[in-house]
């Protein structure tokens, strides 16, 4: 039941980042070119700065939250996995866990180069590092997902 | 809130240090410590899985890498400045980008099957 409650406040934590980060990424990426009138538009027109501490803020407390819940996963849902035969989805988790923490390893370079007033000359690595963080996030939230949705929730 | 002018190459150094050592130890299995799940205990270095269940060496890898890309990054601080605004940001994501296919290409396996 602990767990259960945990992976839920794993996947809001996520949700939350997800958000986030994908807004960052798109207004940096897709910059609004005109006034926003659209929802799309003011999507792309999101002060990207504002994003950056909550990102480094729910990255590392998501992660935190998944180690924790990790050994209930290893015990209860990889062993299920082993013997359905499904490979692909281990795999898919171990990737997961790994990018979890190359994630990691960028954040004290975002939370940096996303310091305000923004420098000119890191305009570049910015978008780079927001990119792959963001891929990072949808990969784990992606895979965390169906894994859940494999397993069954709450058996 | 003011962050020293080293912090940049501290940063830097710690995403590649970080990600190489954490590829390295995901494929050599150099994890400070091992943890045991099923009986909630923890072992210094690698310790083989026993009867009792798995073992899980993820965080020994994290306190492994984390601890070589803080040490460092540490000491590229102590460099001069001009070394240290030699290196490229870029450094910062690229390392942990080819890291990332590194570690898909180590688990390979789990998907050709």
């Amino acid at each position: 039941m602990f767990t259960t409650v945990l992976l839920i406040i794993h996947g809001l934590l996520a949700v939350a980042l997800l958000g986030a980060v994908t807004h960052q990424a798109i207004s940096v990426w897709w910059k609004a070119r005109k006034p926003a009138d659209s929802f799309v538009s003011r999507v792309r027109a999101v002060p990207a700065t504002s994003y950056a501490n909550a990102v480094v803020w729910l990255y590392v407390i998501s992660t935190i939250l998944g180690g924790v819940i990790y050994p209930d996963y290893r015990l209860n849902v990889r062993v299920v996995l082993e013997q359905m035969q499904m490979p692909m989805a281990n795999g898919s988790f171990e990737l997961k866990e790994h990018l979890a923490v190359l994630g990691l390893a960028c954040l004290p370079a975002y939370w940096y180069f996303w310091r305000a007033p923004l420098a000119e000359r890191y305009t570049r690595t910015r978008a780079a590092l927001t990119l792959f963080i963001a891929f990072i996030v949808w990969w784990n939230f992606l895979i965390g997902h169906i894994l859940n949705n494999i397993r069954g929730f709450g058996s | 809130m003011k962050v020293s002018d080293k912090f940049p190459v501290f940063a830097i150094v710690f995403s590649v240090v970080c990600s190489i050592v954490y590829v390295v130890s995901v494929e050599k299995n150099y994890a400070m410590f091992t943890y045991h799940p099923a009986l909630g205990q923890f072992g210094a270095g690698v310790e083989k899985a026993g009867a009792d269940g798995p073992a899980m060496y993820w965080y020994g890898w994290i306190a492994t890498s984390t601890l070589a890309g803080f040490v460092a990054g540490l000491l590229a601080c102590l460099l001069p400045r001009n070394v240290g605004e030699r290196l490229s940001p870029a450094l910062s994501w690229t390392v942990p980008l080819i890291g990332s296919v590194v570690l898909a290409y180590i688990l390979r396996n789990y998907f050709l099957h």
